[in-house]
């Protein structure tokens, strides 16, 4: 199979760098779904107690964002190869790859040590992994609007 | 429970279920079921369970009549789940959780007596939340809203000030946060308890004092008015909770042991020197375990807990206690807090530290730590030991001191309270190991018949730790004639099926060599039995 026609323009690389940052990032925190099951299943006391609450939180929030922000990714590579005139900027696909690896990585970290009802210190990645997310999706927004 | 159907002194009692709440409707002798009412409230946890009911009357509650023992998966009448006279037929009633209960079992509770029996109860929170040992948490909520704030003492090792840590506190301190509930406490004055009945308690943990209230040490020459005014109105107060030498023995008062304890007056002394009222090392155990093993810390239910202070008595342990290294005779616990308070259907430890002496078996009827585990032995026997290894005094003994066992002498001719730690001793394993199981037979059997409740149950839950007994049912609420069937069908199972041919008797335990008590000594001392009202305000 060739790849596409599409000329090779730096734009699409960057989608493709996105694309497979994704799906590779897709398998990475569907697996780690599949160990919090296994915490569950095994009744982990270190996961499921009650004084665990956060822990469980944190790397409940620590899968759902990666993987969200994983399909978020595919999302953007597939987006520049199917709307025409539309590239991402490297600051956007810079920043929603970053953005895909600090906020789950930041509850991940937050989770591992706890202080009663508050994360560990890694939970401060979080609002920068957040501040990128919400500028890559606005960039991506904006840029998609305004393209002729 | 929604199926449930109990008879309690003549009337009949059915739970039923309509969604998630449970009803209870009572029959009358001769009558028909009343109107059902609601089960609003439990109080306890893992020992004993006793459920409230609505009564109609605002929110004065009134007592199911029947309690559930977690352990035994069973429903018995709350009368007997507690160790008091057995024509004291119902203790609790209509009122009792609003006057009584709720000023331990709840957090800020105000009473607020109307009239009557009609009670306007308020409380902070049902059971014992935060700010029942971390006082009022207002302004550490407000402060703690900023993370920075929280993250900067989280990183570092100062401790919050908004907010108080009985482990951070002095050990007076730090105890009182738990003796505020867990201590005979009396109010000052009249003053004092209108106002606590009103507005609640006006300590908060950390404080010094219990405010409107102050803990009855029975030997301590505090608030001698207040003393005089108990003894004179409650003439009982006092026996009813303390042995005579003003030790606790009665449970869930563990303060007044620890304050009267020398270890309390090095000032670091508390409860959570050996407990942990949060699960703070969960690797080390789960919190079912945790919670049904006293909440103690970890280790802190061997040497390791007295260890902590006590650091030489490691490489003299042996010469200290003059028992091999793995005996339990060398584990502190056993000689210093031996089970000698009563509640919930069990022997606890003493939480007054202390030295066993035969001293005080003779003046305040005490079983001393040597013969709660050597049960086939004399208090002469233990006098001697006692005067060869520490130099204490042998004190005059009686004939039946120096040829009975003591414990025989206290499960025939003893007061229900020490009846109902020896009937809960003899199934002590550690004992066992020591004196031998043989001739527990005759007279676990024999206390199957005790006039008292508690004394029955223990003396069954004992006889179950025996070989051939496991299984054995037993009925401990039957009527009277039933208890005699029951343990006429065990002591002719003992006899037939269980009882070891070879076993030697030794004559301190008063049975001749089958095994069978021998009549005279047995008789003698039945006769003798102190039958004086015991009633443990536990």
């Amino acid at each position: 199979m060739s790849r596409p026609s599409k000329p090779a323009l730096p734009g699409v690389q960057l989608a493709d760098r996105n694309l497979h940052f994704g799906w590779w990032s897709l398998l990475i925190f569907l697996s780690l779904g599949a160990v919090l099951e296994m915490l569950h299943g095994f009744k982990i006391g270190w996961y499921v107690d009650v004084r665990n609450e956060t822990r469980r939180l944190m790397f409940t929030l620590a899968h759902a964002h990666g993987t969200l922000l994983a399909v978020v990714n595919i999302a953007a590579g597939l987006t520049v190869r199917i709307v025409d005139r539309f590239t991402l900027r490297p600051s956007v696909s810079f920043a929603l790859i970053w953005a895909a690896i600090l906020l789950p990585a930041g509850f991940f970290l937050g989770g591992i040590v706890i202080y009663d009802g508050d994360p560990g210190l890694g939970v401060w990645l979080v609002p920068i992994g957040a501040a990128l997310l919400f500028y890559s999706i606005a960039r991506i927004a904006l840029d998609l609007s305004r393209r002729k | 429970m929604d199926k449930l159907e109990l008879t309690f002194n003549g009337r009949e009692y059915k739970a039923e279920r309509s969604g998630d709440k449970l009803f209870v409707r009572v029959r009358p002798e001769g009558g028909s079921y009343g109107k059902p009412q609601q089960v609003v409230l439990v109080t306890g946890s893992h020992n004993l369970q006793i459920l409230w009911l609505e009564t109609g009357e605002g929110r004065t509650l009134q007592q199911f009549p029947f309690g559930y023992v977690v352990a035994e998966k069973m429903w018995a009448p709350v009368t007997e789940t507690f160790l008091i006279p057995p024509n004291a037929k119902e203790y609790y009633s209509t009122g009792a959780w609003n006057g009584a209960c709720m000023d331990c079992h709840v957090t800020q509770g105000q009473s607020r007596f109307i009239a009557g029996n009609k009670w306007d109860s308020q409380v902070a929170e049902f059971g014992i939340a935060c700010e029942a040992c971390h006082s009022e948490g207002r302004e550490h909520i407000e402060r703690n809203r900023n993370p920075f704030r929280r993250f900067k003492i989280h990183l570092t090792t100062k401790s919050d000030p908004t907010v108080i840590n009985p482990a951070s506190l002095k050990g007076p301190e730090s105890g009182l946060a738990c003796g505020q509930c867990h201590s005979v406490w009396a109010f000052n004055d009249m003053a004092d308890k209108i106002d606590f009945n009103r507005h609640g308690a006006g300590f908060r943990p950390g404080a010094r004092d219990l405010s409107q209230r102050f803990v009855v040490q029975p030997n301590v020459p505090d608030h001698p008015e207040q003393k005089d005014f108990i003894r004179r109105t409650e003439p009982d107060f006092f026996h009813n909770r303390f042995w005579d030498d003003g030790m606790i023995r009665v449970t869930g008062r563990e303060f007044n042991g620890v304050q009267a304890s020398p270890c309390f007056r090095g000032g670091e002394f508390s409860c959570i020197s050996c407990h942990e009222m949060h699960l703070d090392s969960p690797g080390q155990t789960d919190a079912k375990t945790w919670a049904r093993t006293d909440q103690l810390r970890p280790k802190m239910d061997s040497d390791t807990a007295c260890l902590q202070c006590h650091k030489d008595m490691t490489a003299r342990l042996v010469a200290h206690t003059h028992h091999s290294a793995e005996s339990s005779g060398s584990r502190c616990y056993n000689c210093h807090m031996p089970r000698t308070t009563f509640g919930l259907l069990h022997a606890m430890r003493s939480h007054q530290v202390s030295s066993p002496t035969v001293q005080e078996s003779i003046a305040y009827g005490r079983p001393n730590a040597c013969n709660l585990c050597h049960l086939d032995q004399t208090l002469a026997w233990a006098a001697q030991h006692l005067h060869a290894w520490y130099n204490q005094p042998v004190p005059e003994l009686s004939e039946d001191d120096r040829t009975i066992a003591a414990a025989v002498q206290w499960i025939l001719k003893g007061d229900a309270g020490q009846r109902a730690l020896i009937a809960w001793g003899m199934g002590w394993e550690s004992a066992q190991k020591i004196a031998g199981r043989d001739w527990l037979y005759p007279y676990l059997i024999y206390t199957l018949t005790d006039s008292y409740a508690a004394v029955r149950f223990d003396a069954w839950k004992s006889l179950r730790t025996l070989p051939g007994f496991s299984d054995f049912s037993f009925t401990y609420t039957a009527p009277d004639q039933t208890l005699d069937e029951a343990a006429t069908r065990a002591y002719e199972k003992w006899l037939g099926e269980v009882r070891n041919v070879n076993a030697a008797y030794r004559r301190e335990t008063a049975l001749d060599s089958d095994g069978r008590v021998r009549k005279d000594v047995f008789q003698r001392l039945r006769s003798a039995r102190d039958e004086k009202p015991i009633f443990l305000a536990e």
